[in-house]
């Protein structure tokens, strides 16, 4: 792996690229460098032994020259001569020694002036001797200043010869000098050049007498051809040969001049030794300084990497290396670093908007479920338990749509600031649960502590609260659930808090705490869409329809359409406990479809057809802002052949009020379909009359706590009246819902009011009772003459 | 002035040769023509006579010398008679060494100035051949002859290249010539010749070959 990174990093590709191309760069120098050393060695050899040869040339004629001198001054002696014409044999052959000796002359003789050789002094086994002399000879005497080489005994010998005279030549003089060992080691003294001396035997073969080589060498030349330019020893060395012929006539003899190649080379060598420790060096500098540099870059790179992956992580806290630098890469961390501390702080902010909620400046609902579960997971003190108190504003709806969301919001930042003071303890939280529930999380001993509490936010509640001209008292449901008495984990916890603050509003009481009686059916067991799912699809939804019956003169049955839900363990389910979390999941929807289609079938049928059956059906908030409700609707009706006017569709003020707008373009699209539309539970909300008449209702239906608020007397049964009459004057029918008896029925019938519904008429039934009963026992009900 | 002694000389020598002539009636004059292989006149030679007639009128020849002037032998050729002793005055300012290696006569004198007091005596015929040991250039030659009867080739003489010799007693001889260029040793040339009285003079030709020049 680390090699791997190696191979893949800046640094080692930047470094490993320079240097090979320098290296390929010292390599062709090097090798150039090495081939010109080379040619010129060898142009170097050469001229040297050009000179060489001049050299041994005249070596060999200062040789000749001294011979000559000698022989001349033996030629001038008058007792030599003295002796040569006295015929004294003894006489001359010692002069003739003594003078050789002087002069390290091999041979010495006299010839007679025909050339015959008269006496001869020189060394012993001459033998040769008179044979060769007979080659140069004639040589000589024709140019007396020049000399001849001749072979004797297998080693070349100089000769000169010089005249006798007494005054006239008498005879000759001749000395010989052996081309041997000394004069190669002159020569070798005199230009470090190496001499060998090859003298042919005449069969094509040669033998070296004379050398200044080196036995290896010298074997290698003997063993080589005859003509030789070139010696490669078997060390490496090269020796470069120049022949120079020796002897003119006779058996053939020449000097070899060699050179070696290498002693030339070798400075040049050592130059390139230098050369090449130059290079390593300059290639190890250059590595070092490339690498420092690259490091320079690729190191700060290596830094913003790991801070961009701290980053990544979330981790803004740290700041960039290398800000300080002056260069690009210093501008890049700076940049970085700006960024780092933007991000930060907007993920701050984010995060500030994630969890708390902007009117109040309190936690939110996830900020609050998430000390929750802070508060579960740190182990509270032994014998301490940790409460959730749910708090919901009664009738805080009302005094938004009153006194206008303006209030509703300072109301809501007013309830946060009575709240706060109640989390004393540390740890304690106080949220806004959404809308208008606050949630608390409070560590106490136990649930009578949490009551307490409950009890202080009562006692802080009784002060009404007044803005502007406006003041308005405050009253809120309370639920408390402890753990882990009450629930094992926070989810569970927050549930059975809001379950109990549920209770408590349902009970009006102020404060609950939870109680597993109140679960019994409670929403979190139906709370699973699944099995809502599931209801429809194995159909255990049941139409139920509650009877109407016109109070005034009238033709026709009416009923409203509800849906029940045959659980297949826990029986009918009654609607308040499914309806609103379907509304709050959107679910309605489909449970809107299909009690509208279930309608439509039982319209279809003839036995409806012949009663002229009207159904009203309940739209929700969200049936209403689906803008393909009119269509769907239409396709169904459309399917069973049913008539719009048969239907009519209950809305309630709320749902209205949420988007009244879009609210109003639906209602306008249904209306002209056909339906009959009529305000539900009217008199609970806020709705301007003035509102009311803009928009394509045929009914209102008083809401049932009106109506059953005329049996205590008072307000209510003006309430009622007025309502019907104004009803009437806008061109409306009037429905009473709850009515529970027969003196409701007839004083309502008294106030004109079109029709009633509830219990005294008739709980709700299954559908397909419901014709049954109209038969039967809704007879009763016909309308009063 | 010294060059013109050996004239007075051969001058005395030529009137003692007519003197002799007009003393005998039988005498007669030798007239030879000298030539070269290439038929050329050939100056410097001696010519002589040699027969045993001769031979006893041999005597020996006075005052005759052999000089050194300029580091060279004057004359360079000198024939003499039997017997007849030769002086070898120096001229020059330098000292000669005269040396002669010949078997007809060896001898030499070491390093001189002036005349030396004893002449040399040349006793026995052939060529002594002359040399200085401190000059190797002077070369000079006496020509011991033994016969009275002799002459020299004159390159000026008429002809060219002939040799007069007078007042020649009729009789056979043996006409011999020698010339410096003759190989060193070689004998002179020889050639029979009769001298007639009566004819007055005897015409010979002599052809030398093999000359060096």
């Amino acid at each position: 792996m680390k090699l791997r990174s190696l191979r893949h990093s800046l640094v080692a590709r930047l470094i490993g690229i320079s240097l090979l191309l320098l290296l390929a760069v010292q390599l062709a120098g090097f090798v150039v460098v090495r081939a010109s050393i080379e040619r010129n060695a060898r142009a170097q050899i050469t001229r040297e032994l050009d000179t060489d040869v001049r050299v041994w040339r005249r070596l060999l004629e200062q040789k000749a020259e001294r011979l000559r001198q000698g022989s001349a001054l033996l030629a001038a002696d008058y007792g030599f001569r003295s002796a040569v014409t006295s015929d004294d044999m003894a006489t001359i052959e010692s002069a003739l020694a003594n003078h050789g000796a002087r002069i390290g002359a091999a041979v010495t003789a006299l010839l007679d002036t025909q050339l015959a050789l008269r006496v001869v002094s020189g060394e012993a086994g001459m033998a040769q001797l008179p044979a060769a002399l007979v080659q140069v000879v004639p040589a000589l005497a024709a140019e007396p200043a020049g000399s001849q080489i001749a072979v004797i005994n297998g080693l070349p010998h100089q000769f000169v010869m010089v005249p006798l005279r007494a005054p006239l030549v008498i005879g000759w003089v001749l000395m010989g000098f052996p081309v041997g060992q000394p004069l190669a080691d002159e020569m070798r003294q005199l230009l470090s050049a190496d001499v060998a001396v090859r003298v042919g035997d005449g069969k094509g073969g040669f033998s070296v007498p004379v050398s200044t080589l080196a036995p290896q060498a010298l074997a290698q030349l003997r063993t080589g051809g005859a003509q030789v330019n070139e010696l490669k020893l078997e060390g490496g060395d090269t020796l470069l040969v120049r022949a120079s012929p020796l002897s003119q006539v006779g058996v053939p003899s020449e000097a070899l001049l060699l050179r070696s190649v290498d002693a030339v080379v070798a400075p040049y060598r050592q130059l390139q030794w230098l050369l090449a420790v130059i290079t390593v060096a300059g290639v190890l500098l250059f590595a070092l300084g490339s690498s420092a540099m690259a490091r320079r870059v690729t190191t700060p790179l290596r830094s913003l990497l790991a801070a961009t992956r701290r980053l990544s992580r979330g981790d803004y806290s740290v700041p960039m290396e290398h800000t300080a630098r002056s260069d690009e890469v210093g501008d890049l961390a700076r940049s970085f670093d700006h960024m780092r501390i933007d991000i930060g702080r907007q993920q701050a902010e984010i995060r500030n908007l994630a969890y708390r909620d902007r009117l109040t400046g309190l936690p939110n609902r996830e900020r609050f479920r998430a000390a929750v579960l802070d508060a579960l997971r740190a182990d509270p003190l032994p014998g301490h338990s940790l409460a959730v108190l749910m708090l919901d504003l009664d009738r805080f709806k009302h005094v938004n749509d009153v006194l206008g969301y303006a209030f509703g919001d300072r109301l809501l930042q007013a309830v946060a600031g009575r709240l706060q003071p109640m989390a004393g303890t540390p740890g304690d939280m106080v949220a806004r649960h959404g809308g208008n529930e606050f949630a608390l999380l409070l560590h106490v001993a136990d649930a009578q502590a949490a009551l307490r509490v409950a009890e202080r936010i009562a006692r802080a509640f009784e002060t009404s609260i007044q803005f502007d001209d406006q003041t308005v008292d405050l009253s809120a449901s309370m639920g408390i659930a402890l753990w882990p008495e009450h629930a094992q984990d926070a989810d569970m916890l927050l549930n059975r808090a809001e379950i109990a603050m549920y209770g408590a509003k349902k009970r009006l009481s102020v404060a609950l705490l939870y109680d597993p009686a109140l679960d019994s059916s409670s929403a979190q067991t139906l709370s699973l869409l699944g099995d809502l799912r599931r209801a429809v699809e194995h159909g255990e939804l049941r139409l139920y329809l509650q009877p109407k019956v016109a109070l005034q003169a009238g033709v026709g049955a009416a009923a409203e359409a509800l849906l029940r839900w045959q659980h297949p363990q826990r029986g009918l389910v009654p609607p308040m406990e499914f309806i609103p979390f379907a509304e709050q999941t959107g679910f309605v929807r489909q449970l809107t479809l299909w009690v509208f289609e279930q309608v439509a079938v039982l319209l279809a049928q003839s036995g409806a057809r012949d009663i002229a059956l009207r159904v009203s059906v309940n739209l929700s908030t969200r049936d209403l802002l689906d803008p393909d409700l009119s269509l769907r609707l239409g396709a169904i009706l459309e399917r069973y052949a049913v008539r719009a006017e048969s239907i009519c569709l209950e809305i309630t003020e709320s749902a209205i009020m949420d988007d009244p707008q879009r609210a109003e373009a639906m209602l306008n699209r249904l209306a002209q379909q056909g339906f009959k539309l009529s305000i539900d539970d009217f008199g609970t909300g806020y709705s301007s009359l003035a509102y009311l008449k803009r928009l394509p209702v045929n009914e209102l239906k008083i809401d049932k706590s009106f109506v059953l608020g005329m049996q205590s007397g008072g307000g209510d049964v003006q309430i009622v009246r007025s309502t019907i009459d104004l009803a009437h004057n806008l061109g409306l029918t009037v429905v009473a819902e709850g009515v529970e008896d027969a003196i409701l029925l007839n004083r309502l019938r008294a106030m004109a009011c079109d029709e009633a519904q509830g219990y005294h008429i008739s709980r709700p039934m299954p559908a397909e009772e419901f014709l049954g009963w109209h038969a039967g026992p809704g007879t009763a009900f016909g309308a009063a003459p | 002035m010294t060059t013109d002694r050996p004239f007075p000389l051969l001058c005395c020598a030529w009137v003692f040769a007519v003197a002799a002539f007009s003393a005998s009636a039988w005498s007669a004059t030798v007239q030879v023509d000298v030539r070269d292989g290439a038929g050329q006149p050939v100056s410097g030679a001696v010519v002589f006579l040699e027969s045993a007639q001769a031979q006893r009128a041999v005597r020996p020849l006075q005052g005759v010398e052999m000089a050194q002037e300029k580091k060279q032998f004057v004359p360079a050729v000198l024939a003499v008679t039997t017997g007849t002793e030769v002086h070898f005055p120096n001229h020059d300012a330098v000292r000669h060494h005269v040396y002669s290696f010949s078997p007809a006569k060896k001898f030499e004198i070491k390093l001189y100035k002036g005349t030396p007091s004893n002449p040399v005596l040349f006793d026995r015929p052939g060529v002594v051949l002359l040399g200085c040991n401190i000059h190797d250039q002077m070369v000079g030659w006496i020509l011991v002859l033994d016969t009275p009867y002799f002459a020299y080739s004159s390159a000026t003489g008429q002809p060219p290249g002939g040799a007069l010799l007078a007042q020649v007693p009729a009789g056979s001889y043996q006409l011999r010539t020698w010339h410096p260029g003759l190989p060193v040793g070689a004998p002179a040339l020889t050639q029979p010749l009769a001298v007639d009285a009566d004819a007055g003079e005897t015409r010979a030709a002599v052809r030398l070959t093999g000359l060096t020049p």
